[in-house]
């Protein structure tokens, strides 16, 4: 068999042709070589060689214990008693896989050091419920939420290398949206050092857009709410909208797509007042995503009013402002019947604390405190 | 032509190439020649034959592209294109070969667009053989584009525009126009621009006036498309109402409305009802339109631009209250009714305020709102403005703000008394320089 019959059957079966013979030589050498490199491509997408983790720990035992032995250990890992010791020991119920850059010469698809995802699901309800979701413990809150963010990086960087797709994919990715969508909305006031919205942002719309892709195939019984969130988030993308209209009917249809579209629509036509007006229908998670563009709703309404109400004898009555602005101090609606007490008070302690300078200016009426089931979405049981 | 052997096409292969004839060679590697059809020459494995009369790089080529009619010949769009990227790859650029490229290129995205929805059917990742098809059109394209030395004649610049609509078609069909800026700014510098085929022009500028709209910029937008349209040869009614279709609604942005006539001559009729909503006011009738039509709308992309035509329609709804009032001091409550009327969902007089205000701000009414009075005070002839307060002194000024309304003062928007506001015109200059 000829090398080039061999290529023509290698390409039709999408396999690798076995052999063939010796190296080039000859003539057609330089051919050769190229069509060879040619044959390698269908190869490189197949399934065979994708990585499947065999690790069942959120943490591979290899990377504890050289966190161990480096005293590289977070607070939160270090098994309680043995945190004034020389060397701290890790909880292995407690210790995550740490996010490391991929490197030249560095091989991150080890088995062994990567999590199937069923682990990955466990890990990421373990960093929401147990660290995230359990300060006032832990706080303060910008520690959780740096170890919460980089062990959830290393989570989508398992899912990235073992290429999970489907509903796997989509129960992380929901929680990791969630997550991040809260804190963009609780960390706002932070100092730069201790929070950057860009990064955040960034990390956030990854997320979201590899959510949405997943979506494109398959039934998901979540999709709307998070196209909500989508649209919210991205209030005034056009890119955004024209997305979401190419949505299939039946999820263009549900509420929360629905209002989020009217949110859209009304800044669109440049109607803030409409726009935040339909903001306090808003659940809790969708006000977070919105939250980023209330400055910019009410500079808009200012901006207009300013044009059009400009006269000398022309007077505006500052509370009717101030309801149109969303800025009036109205008890907002009350959150839903799950707000236990244990909710209300972490909310309190974090309002008023002596770093929020002016919390009504940011924050506005329109979103209502945390419910303490923020991380499920509104009322839903997670899955 | 269509039942030659094999050794008389590769022999007309060989003159052609000898000869240096761009066009007739570009002939025989096309999938629009009827060559294509003769099974004689759809042969699985070419590579020997080929090898014998031609010399590398084009026995490789005419090798690849004959490989891929065999695979055309049993609908395998997927082998097809595999093929089609072997030929493109191995084709070489010399500027007497670029009616070669250019051949080659459209058979590449059409087999790239085949193989994408043969794909599809089963399980593949959306946009991917695209993908690849503009990575190898840009390599292409850099070779064309960095091509300097070469005098103006012989330059491979002159494929330079081809490529870039080539690669245009792709990525609007895969939704990455973020792509498309820096090709853009590689035709807007170069000295060629208008040196090229007016076909190619027109092409050019179809897209980049799309571009332009999805970018909001209206002005530019228009040009674009106006320039296709006028210019789009006369007997391609098929490309002038592709152009049409982004052209209206810019030029309904900008208050140009199209006559029926036009609407019915392109069949753009969708457009129709629209079209007499905008012009009557009737918001209504414009809900219903593009309820109506919106998969043609939303197909087209042009649903977004549509709904702006929403503030025109409000404009002209509330020039009709003025006319039927007949006064300059309209109240603000017959506006609210006319929106009521229109059915409106859930409006109140607060939105008629900023409704109003917007169309000030715009400029499309002239005058000014008083809330005292709940009047729209309507100018005449002259503007009435408030000026003269600073920023500065409404930073120094007492304020007193119910829920942080105050720091928004100091950005500049107005000035207070206890318990009003009063909006000041000159700060908004400042105001909008500081967004």
């Amino acid at each position: 068999m000829s090398r080039k019959a061999n290529y023509r059957a290698g390409s039709n079966s999408h396999r690798r042709g076995g052999g063939g013979g010796g190296g080039g030589g000859g003539p057609g050498g330089r051919r050769e070589w190229r069509q060879e490199q040619y044959e390698e491509e269908p190869s490189r997408t197949a399934e065979e060689t994708v990585p499947r983790g065999t690790c069942l720990t959120m943490c591979p035992l290899r990377e504890v214990r050289e966190r161990e032995q480096q005293r590289r250990l977070h607070r939160f890992e270090v098994l309680p008693g043995t945190e004034g010791d020389r060397m701290p020991r890790a909880d292995p119920s407690r210790a995550v896989k740490e996010y490391s850059r991929p490197a030249a010469g560095k091989d991150s698809t080890r088995p062994g050091d990567l999590r199937p995802p069923a682990v990955l699901l466990k890990t990421v309800r373990f960093l929401i419920d147990d660290i995230a979701a359990a300060s006032p413990a832990l706080e303060p809150w910008t520690e959780a939420y740096d170890f919460v963010f980089d062990r959830l990086r290393c989570v989508r960087q398992d899912m990235v290398i073992q290429r999970v797709s489907g509903a796997e994919a989509v129960a992380v990715l929901e929680r990791i949206v969630r997550f991040l969508l809260y804190a963009s909305y609780r960390l706002c006031e932070e100092p730069l050092r201790l929070y950057d919205p860009r990064i955040n942002d960034t990390h956030l719309q990854e997320s979201l857009s590899w959510l949405l892709d997943c979506y494109a195939s398959g039934e998901h019984p979540r999709q709307d709410e998070f196209q909500a969130l989508s649209l919210l988030y991205n209030l005034g993308s056009t890119r955004a909208l024209r997305r979401a209209l190419e949505l299939p009917e039946r999820v263009r249809a549900s509420p929360a797509v629905r209002l989020a579209l009217a949110v859209n629509r009304a800044h669109l036509e440049r109607n803030p007042v409409r726009a935040l007006r339909l903001a306090r229908r808003l659940d809790f998670l969708q006000s977070c995503a919105l939250h980023r563009h209330l400055a910019a709703c009410r500079r808009d309404l200012l901006l207009l009013y300013s044009h059009g109400l400009s006269s000398r004898d022309c007077r505006y009555p500052l509370q009717r402002l101030a309801r149109l602005l969303a800025l009036d101090s109205t008890p907002p609606p009350p959150p839903p019947t799950s707000a236990t007490p244990t909710a209300c008070a972490w909310t309190a302690t974090a309002s008023s604390s002596p770093r929020r300078r002016t919390p009504s200016r940011l924050r506005g009426a329109s979103a209502p405190p945390a419910p303490q089931n923020w991380w499920t979405g509104s009322g839903a049981t997670p899955a | 032509m269509a039942h030659i052997t094999i050794n008389q096409y590769l022999q007309q292969v060989l003159e052609a190439i000898e000869t240096r004839d761009g066009s007739f060679c570009a002939e025989l590697m096309s999938f629009r020649h009827p060559h294509v059809a003769n099974p004689r020459l759809q042969l699985s494995s070419p590579e020997e034959k080929c090898q014998q009369v031609l010399e590398p790089p084009y026995d490789e080529m005419v090798a690849a592209h004959l490989r891929c009619t065999y695979a055309v010949s049993n609908h395998d769009f997927v082998e097809a294109y595999r093929c089609q990227t072997v030929a493109f790859q191995a084709h070489k650029e010399e500027n007497w070969a670029l009616p070669v490229m250019f051949a080659v290129a459209l058979d590449l995205r059409i087999f790239a667009n085949n193989a994408e929805q043969q794909l599809q059917k089963g399980k593949g990742k959306q946009g991917d053989m695209l993908e690849k098809a503009a990575e190898q059109l840009m390599s292409c394209f850099r070779v064309c584009a960095s091509d300097n030395r070469a005098g103006i004649d012989d330059s491979k610049k002159w494929g330079m525009l081809f490529l870039i609509n080539q690669l245009f078609k792709i990525y609007f069909k895969i939704n990455k126009l973020h792509l498309c800026k820096p090709l853009i700014r590689a035709i807007a510098s170069s000295n060629l621009k208008d040196e090229y085929s007016m076909a190619q022009r027109v092409t050019y500028k179809y897209y980049v006036g799309r571009k332009a709209m999805f970018d909001s910029d209206f002005k530019q937008a228009e040009e674009c498309l106006s320039f296709a349209f006028h210019h789009c040869h006369r007997s391609c009614q098929r490309n002038k109402r592709l152009v049409l279709i982004y052209l209206l609604p810019v030029k309904m942005l900008l208050g140009h409305m199209p006559t029926n006539q036009l609407l019915r001559k392109y069949d753009l009729l969708q457009f129709s009802d629209v079209t007499k909503a905008v012009s009557e006011g009737n918001l209504l009738l414009l809900n219903e339109a593009l309820a109506k039509h919106e998969t043609f709308f939303i197909r087209c992309g042009i649903f977004l631009i549509l709904e702006k035509l929403k503030i025109i329609t409000y404009r002209n709804l509330f020039k009709k209250v003025y006319q039927l009032l007949k006064t300059h001091q309209l109240p603000l409550d017959a506006f609210l009714v006319s929106l009521k009327m229109m059915q409106v969902e859930e409006v109140d007089i607060d939105e008629v305020q900023c409704i109003l205000a917007n169309l000030i701000y715009m400029g499309h009414i002239k005058g000014y709102i008083s809330h005292q009075h709940q009047k729209l005070v309507q100018s005449l002839g002259h503007s009435c403005c408030y000026g003269g307060i600073m920023a500065e002194e409404l930073i120094q000024a007492e304020l007193w703000s119910p829920g942080g309304i105050c720091h928004m003062i100091t950005e500049g928007v107005g000035h207070m008394t206890p318990g009003h506001l009063h909006f000041s015109e000159s700060s908004s200059c400042w105001w909008i320089q500081g967004r």
